[in-house]
């Protein structure tokens, strides 16, 4: 269960105090795929990073598993984005130095996994994301977008979290390929009762989530279907 | 795959600009070796130089020099003073003097040769060989009154009798040399009795051996041991007691050098400021050190010298790092924000990014010894020639060489010919000290680099986004 409480978060610039999410409230229970919609500017990565545990909120609470994570301290945290929380970028952010397995064992090597665990799970999430035996040992410029963004998902479910969190994951791909991951995130949601959050324009994708939340100038309503 | 490993292969990631990084560092680390084994060379030159000096003080009357010269000769109230000054470990003193056929049965071991009669074939004059065949240090026979009735008369070089209270310790206004006993004994620093150790030649050329007698002054004189000195001048004279010596020669008292035995080299300069002024005009003091001082300074500059290089190219390598990491991480600022959101700590990050900073500098370390070996001599031999000459004005500027003089200019300029002896060596301590310049490049080249790891925050990725 993800519960977010009243959380604002705010940045001055110049004189001005902006707003960036305002006063947010919402409840994700565990396994659902909710997407959240809104223009630009309007504070959708502002909230997926307080999500995230990569920022922390001005005011409010966000609670995973019944723990706040706006009052972890920054080692904690570090813990909670390692063991709870699954990334997947618009721009997949690989590392790209590191083959499509090595980049799945990373979180895994971060979480403390034992070497042969890690590879057994790398690779068990590469096949299972679609990716073939040769495809595994490519470096991120050798596969395509889609390839690549089926990468970030299995490195995204690395140390089984309880969230994912998408921002805009399709938002790199062609049409074909970008309803393939979002049927890979929905069908994941599902199988591992994971909770998936994800950032989206595409209404078409935002539509066919469990649930569809709308965010303008920082504050969020229940999109109603 | 751990954060090292994937520090080392980060590393290589642009092959061109770590060709290039480790070359730059490879030439600065090399350039700091080459420094400090041309700093190691010099020093152990200035060390040896300044070791082979000694800790001593050289006293003679002022004016004097062995048998040239005039002047007073010193006395032992004059002499028992200077040991009673601060760090002096103890004082030698010797009265020189020179045998003749009228008081002396001795026959010298050491020809005349050319050298000994120039003055006869120049001027048709000679000394009173026959009665004497040398002068006495004060109150002897004038050589002019000889000269009043000119004649060619035969040279036979002097038999030097040394009174000491040191007979194991050769004087150097006499000849000096390494004293070794060859047969019998040596006598005490106090003794009066009429005894002497001899010369190895004076021995051979009289048939004198221990337990032998001779007679010196008109008085019968027991051999109780013969030396070697290892040259020539040296091994015709007789060391004698001081006392007795100045009881015989009717010099009661009389003392025509001392050295003064200093507890540390760093201390002769203020002895000999001491001793001058307890000794007033009555002296010349000097010592070997001081003039050692100046003969070496060319090699103290070159000390300077490399020291400020060998920071100036630590400090080079430490800056190329610095800048390097610094660039790396800016160009590199998503890719850490990526890594801290899926769970690494700022500590892993800085580990990976240490790695790949102690990688260049190792790289470039092995470039830098390499370098070091090859171009060390080579350097430290120029940084020397460069300062031969300033050395060369220094050692000819040392102290009379002559006969019977101290011979210190002979020694200085030993000394300055030295300075073209230097040779680097570059053993493990140097590789490993170039290692260790190499990690200490590496920790100050990516310390700077850690701190702004550490304040890239992961939400920066996502609004870059």
């Amino acid at each position: 269960m993800l519960e977010v409480k009243n959380v604002k978060r705010s940045f001055k610039s110049g004189d001005v105090t902006v707003n960036a999410v305002d006063d947010v409230s919402f409840k994700v229970p565990e396994g659902q795929f909710a997407s959240i919609i809104g223009k630009s500017g309007s504070g959708k990565s502002t909230l997926l990073s307080l999500l995230g545990a990569l920022d922390k909120p001005s005011s409010g609470s966000i609670e995973v598993d019944g723990k706040d994570i706006a009052k972890m301290h920054d080692h904690a945290l570090i813990s909670y984005r390692c063991q709870k929380i699954g990334f997947v970028f618009q721009s997949y952010n690989l590392v790209p130095n590191l083959t499509a397995l090595e980049n799945v064992i990373l979180p895994m090597e971060f979480a403390g996994l034992g070497k042969k665990e890690r590879l057994e799970r790398g690779k068990k999430l590469l096949a299972q994301v679609g990716l073939t035996e040769d495809q595994m040992d490519r470096k991120p410029g050798k596969l395509s977008g889609g390839q690549q963004q089926r990468v970030s998902i299995a490195r995204a479910l690395a140390n089984k979290p309880k969230v994912i969190l998408a921002d805009e994951p399709t938002g790199n791909l062609d049409s074909q390929t970008g309803k393939m991951v979002f049927d890979l995130l929905h069908d994941l949601a599902r199988s591992e009762n994971t909770t998936i959050i994800t950032v989206t324009h595409d209404l078409s994708i935002a539509g066919k989530t469990d649930r569809t939340f709308q965010l303008i100038d920082g504050k969020l309503t229940e999109y109603k279907k | 795959m751990n954060v090292v490993t994937r520090g080392i292969r980060n590393a290589f990631r642009n092959q061109i600009r770590t060709f290039s990084i480790v070359v730059i560092l490879g030439l600065s680390v090399g350039l700091a070796l080459a420094m400090l084994v041309a700093r190691q060379a010099v020093t152990d030159k200035i060390s040896s130089v300044k070791s082979s000096v000694g800790n001593t003080v050289s006293v003679s009357p002022a004016g004097a020099r062995g048998f040239e010269g005039g002047g007073t000769a010193l006395t032992t109230a004059q002499i028992a003073k200077l040991a009673t000054l601060a760090n002096v470990t103890s004082v030698d003193s010797t009265l020189s003097d020179r045998l003749t056929t009228s008081n002396s049965n001795l026959a010298s071991a050491v020809d005349a040769g050319s050298l000994g009669q120039r003055f006869a074939q120049n001027n048709g004059t000679s000394f009173s060989g026959g009665e004497f065949q040398g002068q006495r240090p004060s109150g002897a026979t004038s050589g002019t009154s000889d000269s009043e009735t000119p004649v060619m008369r035969t040279f036979t070089p002097p038999v030097t009798v040394v009174g000491t209270t040191s007979p194991t310790k050769l004087s150097s206004s006499v000849g000096g040399g390494s004293f070794t006993l060859k047969s019998g004994k040596t006598f005490s620093a106090t003794s009066t009795e009429n005894v002497a150790v001899i010369g190895s030649s004076l021995a051979t050329k009289n048939n004198l051996k221990v337990g032998s007698t001779f007679t010196a002054y008109n008085t019968s004189i027991t051999v109780i041991g013969t030396f070697d000195a290892g040259n020539s001048f040296s091994n015709n004279q007789v060391l004698m007691p001081l006392a007795t010596v100045q009881k015989l020669s009717d010099q009661a008292g009389a003392v025509t050098s001392a050295t003064i035995h200093v507890n540390s080299i760093d201390n002769v300069a203020t002895v000999t400021t001491a001793a001058t002024s307890s000794l007033g005009s009555a002296a010349d003091v000097t010592n070997d050190s001081a003039a050692a001082e100046s003969s070496v300074a060319p090699l103290e500059n070159i000390q300077t010298i490399s020291l400020y290089s060998l920071i100036g190219a630590v400090t080079a390598g430490a800056v190329i790092i610095l800048l390097t990491m610094i660039m790396i991480v800016r160009e590199r600022r998503r890719e850490i924000g990526v890594i801290k959101a899926i769970g690494a700590s700022n500590i892993k990050v800085m580990l990976q990014f240490a790695s790949e900073a102690v990688t260049f500098t190792i790289l470039g370390a092995v470039i830098g010894i390499i370098f070091g070996l090859v171009a060390g001599n080579p350097i430290t031999k120029l940084l020397v020639n460069n300062s031969t000459s300033a050395a060369t004005t220094a050692t000819t500027m040392g102290g009379p060489g002559g006969f019977g003089g101290r011979g210190g200019g002979r020694a200085l300029r030993s000394l300055g010919s030295n300075f073209s002896t230097i040779s680097a060596s570059v053993g493990w301590d140097i590789i490993l000290y170039g290692l260790g310049v190499a990690i200490i490049i590496a920790i100050i080249g990516s310390g700077l680099a850690s701190f702004f790891i550490a304040k890239i925050r992961p939400a920066e990725v996502m609004r870059a986004e």
